[in-house]
């Protein structure tokens, strides 16, 4: 093993990390806003990437192009969920953690159910991007270009969710429903609105993730849920409620998972994550950067 | 007669920020009394501290003879001190009867005496009636109640009454006060944070008032209504008397 | 009060023994090798949804990862009687004592974390147990352990002729599940961990040691578990990683539970009974090639449920019970 073969490592593992924050965000911000954890995250992650490969397929639209499609798609998409079930989840008086827990595993599992009937366990594949099968080569690493503009994308979602949520209106107003949900129904504000957007928006950022994964990943029922538990992961890790926990848990969770797959067997490169989750949650049972 | 609870030099601070300096205190046997002070005066970080929720910056906490700095909530329980939460916490899918059951087994655990403890206490707490009822379903003044029977099952020498008379009607307020006072005629120590004066004063033999996390005066409540730093304290220095 | 009480606790002890004596007499009138299957499926998950709901659902600590032990009591049987000839009873035995100490091993850490930290750790933990497997060569890596059948004997439970042995002893195991849940709802064991479910910081206040509850909760919860899963093992006589230790497998010991009434006696038998034979049947008449069938529907019960009825179906069948554990 050479400094090469170890440097070629981590730069994959640093993109992929920053896809993983790119997912985990989604997650982090419903959370952050409403003390929910959407256990169908993954399942979002999936849809997004059928999405994307359907336009592809019938349209003929490029992953890249189709990814502000797919992540709009997503948003009215999140927002539904919250209005039909998320809004009642969050009423239960007793027994309030598992109503939450099951009613989003149980959409995960419809959602899955959905796929396998619609569209078959087979495996698909966007075959023909723009920068599919394309490398470049920075510093003598070679990084795959899809992989490279799916970081690029997750960079510049991040710096517009910051903008977002600290410049605007709307921004503010997720902020203060987070940090008040009775008091900002005073000011006029609809609690539920709010929710609605936020769900939507934690899912537009997944559906952003999932429409670049379609460039290099296989597509089928089950993807999303290898995928989720590395976003639980992550944003357990930052911290749950913190969008920055989410965005360094990703960066961490990307190069362990690398370093990983250098020293063990690539079956066992999740052992990895899960080992430094666990020390992480058993340390600092918040996460490192969590307020909750 | 040695107190029943002795506080003695008890501070506690959250990282800058002192809540509760220098406090020494102690409560006989039988007393009844109140601790006021006006709001962020530290009252709910000490009765946090006797109840055993964190263990305090500096300064020992004293029960029955024992000193009980170092023990957790559970076993300052078992050693005769309950309390209730200003915020109700009910066990909101468990009965009436099944709450003050698992006030009760501190004491026992032999099921059979349990229940019939804790029907013992709902009667003597004027919820019997409702023993069957979810938590869940209560009325406000009910559950406070219920906070109080829960923590009299565990067979307390000190209850700490944290605002239970806060927020009631007139008439509720009258039934809370009747009930310490059959409280403390079982023997009971108790010892209450409170708001609200007419109520208070009335009931307490004693009052200890604090302000800015220390003890400004204590005595009995004649005197501490008409004490010009405790008037200053509350409303201003415009309003004391001869300060 | 007592009386009420003591007529309620006979209630449920004969409902039980009637359940149980007809259970018991259905596979003389049922010689269908496939329902047979399926009713021995559906008291084995009725077994472990009982377990978990030992933990997760008195106890309020939702575990999604309780494969973990499921797993653990499976090859521990097997691996005992494949390479050292140990008799399934002690392999048993053997696997419910190690899933217990690893429970309570595990509590240590993880009951500091709160609500989906917990979870999240309980799905993390039974993963990296099952990659571990996985690469375990002398437990068979991914390929898993196959148990020779070559007995037909209760010694070594084994039985080729017919599936009725193995209908009554997941019968038994179901029926010993109930009772354990039964006789611990009138101790001390069923306040302390209902009230650290509702409120771990008043059960502090009262005197109740939240860390030692959970911890036997834990305990019992995962030692049943695991001898449902050394039955398994010997009921289908081939394990492997994925079949034992998947996270379907936790997820599928906690639906009965959600779907019947968590927290409660009765909730997982119900819960069982409704849904095994349901998934079961729609995967065979209607998702034969894995179309999903099955999952959309019991996701859309599991949906449907945990919104407009939480504490489960089981209030529906006896009004006196209002779902709590009373």
């Amino acid at each position: 093993m050479t400094a090469a073969t170890i440097f070629q490592s981590l730069a994959s593992g640093l993109l992929m990390g920053l896809l993983y924050g790119l997912i985990a965000v989604g997650l982090a911000l419903i959370f952050g806003l409403m003390d929910v954890v959407n256990f169908a995250h993954g399942e979002f992650l999936m849809i997004a990437m059928y999405a994307t490969f359907f336009l592809f397929a019938y349209l003929a639209l490029d992953p890249l192009l189709a990814a502000p499609l797919v992540a709009a798609a997503l948003l009215v998409f999140g927002a539904i969920v919250y209005l039909l079930i998320v809004r009642f989840a969050v009423r239960a008086k007793a027994n309030a953690g598992m109503v939450q827990i099951f009613s989003t595993f149980g959409l995960a599992i419809v959602m899955r159910g959905l796929a396998q009937f619609f569209f078959t366990p087979d495996y698909r594949s966007v075959t023909h991007s723009w920068l599919g099968g394309k490398t470049v080569s920075i510093a003598g690493i070679f990084l795959p270009v899809p992989q490279l503009a799916g970081a690029l994308v997750s960079i510049a979602a991040f710096a517009g969710l910051y903008f977002f949520i600290n410049r605007t209106d709307f921004g503010r107003a997720l902020e203060a429903t987070r940090e008040d949900a009775g008091a900002v129904a005073l000011v006029g504000i609809d609690k539920n609105k709010v929710f609605a957007l936020g769900w939507g928006l934690g899912a537009a950022l997944v559906g952003l993730a999932g429409a670049v994964m379609a460039m290099f990943f296989y597509i089928y029922p089950d993807v999303g849920a290898s995928f989720a538990l590395i976003a639980y992961v992550t944003v357990a890790l930052g911290g749950f409620g913190s969008v920055f926990g989410a965005f360094a848990g990703g960066i961490l969770v990307g190069l362990v998972e690398a370093s990983t797959a250098l020293i063990l067997p690539p079956s066992l490169k999740s052992v990895g994550i899960y080992a430094v989750y666990l020390l992480v949650v058993f340390i600092r049972p918040r996460g490192l950067f969590g307020s909750i | 007669m040695t107190p029943l609870l002795e506080i003695r030099g008890v501070s506690q601070r959250f990282g800058g920020l002192i809540a509760n300096s220098d406090i020494s205190i102690a409560v006989g046997r039988g007393e009844i009394v109140g601790l006021i002070g006006p709001n962020g005066a530290g009252k709910s970080t000490l009765f946090n501290l006797i109840a055993g929720v964190a263990p305090p910056t500096e300064g020992s906490i004293w029960f029955d003879g024992e000193d009980v700095t170092a023990l957790p909530a559970a076993q300052r329980c078992r050693r005769g001190i309950a309390r209730t939460f200003q915020v109700v916490k009910s066990f909101e899918t468990m009965s009436v009867i099944d709450n003050v059951i698992v006030g009760a087994l501190a004491r026992t655990t032999i099921m059979r005496e349990a229940r019939r403890k804790a029907w013992d206490v709902l009667e003597f707490a004027g919820l019997a009636a409702r023993a069957e009822v979810p938590a869940a379903d209560l009325i406000p003044s009910e559950k406070r109640r219920l906070e109080v029977a829960r923590a009299l099952a565990t067979g307390p020498k000190l209850l700490l009454l944290d605002e239970v008379l806060t927020g009631l009607t007139p008439i509720e307020a009258q039934s809370g006060v009747e009930l310490v006072r059959k409280v403390r005629a079982t023997g009971v120590t108790v010892l209450m944070v409170e708001h609200v004066m007419e109520i208070v004063m009335p009931l307490v033999d004693r009052a200890i008032v604090l302000d800015l996390g220390k003890v400004l005066v204590e005595g009995r409540p004649a005197e501490i209504v008409r004490h010009p730093k405790v008037i200053s304290a509350y409303l201003g220095d415009r309003h004391a008397v001869g300060a | 009060m007592d009386k009420t009480f003591a007529r309620r606790r006979r209630r449920d002890l004969i409902t039980a023994l009637g359940l149980a004596v007809i259970a018991a007499l259905v596979p003389l009138f049922v010689s269908d090798v496939y329902v047979q299957n399926i009713m021995v499926l559906t008291l084995m998950y009725a077994a472990l949804s009982q377990s978990w709901n030992i933990l997760s659902g008195y106890c309020g600590q939702i575990s999604l990862g309780h494969a973990l032990y499921f797993g653990l009591g499976a090859y521990t049987t097997a691996l005992l009687f494949t390479k050292f000839g140990v008799l399934p009873w002690f392999g048993m035995i053997a696997g419910g004592l190690i899933s217990a100490g690893i429970a309570m091993a595990l509590g240590y850490p993880c009951f500091r974390l709160r609500g989906h930290y917990f979870v999240i750790a309980t799905i993390v933990i039974a993963e990296t147990a099952l990659l571990l497997f996985q690469n375990w060569d002398w437990a068979g890596a991914a390929l898993g352990i196959d148990i020779p059948v070559r007995h037909d004997s209760w010694l070594t439970f084994q039985f080729t002729r017919s599936k009725l042995p193995y209908f009554y002893f997941a019968l038994a195991l179901a029926a010993v599940a109930w009772l354990v849940t039964f006789w611990l709802e009138d101790s001390k064991w069923s306040y302390w961990w209902r009230a650290v479910r509702d409120n771990p910081e008043a059960a502090e206040s009262l005197g109740v040691v939240v860390f030692n509850s959970k911890m036997g909760a834990a305990a019992v919860s995962a030692f049943l578990t695991a001898v449902g899963g050394s039955f398994y093992a010997q009921f289908v006589s081939y394990i492997d990683p994925e079949s034992v230790m998947g996270f379907q497998f936790s997820l599928l010991m906690a639906l009965p539970a959600v779907v019947g009434g968590i927290g409660t006696l009765w909730g997982p038998v119900l819960g069982a009974v409704i849904l095994i034979p349901l998934t079961e049947l729609t995967r065979s008449y209607i998702g034969g090639s894995g179309r999903g069938v099955d999952l959309i529907v019991y996701g859309t019960l599991i949906v449907l449920i945990s919104l407009a009825r939480p504490q489960g179906l089981v209030g529906l069948f006896a009004p006196g019970r209002k779902g709590t554990a009373r």
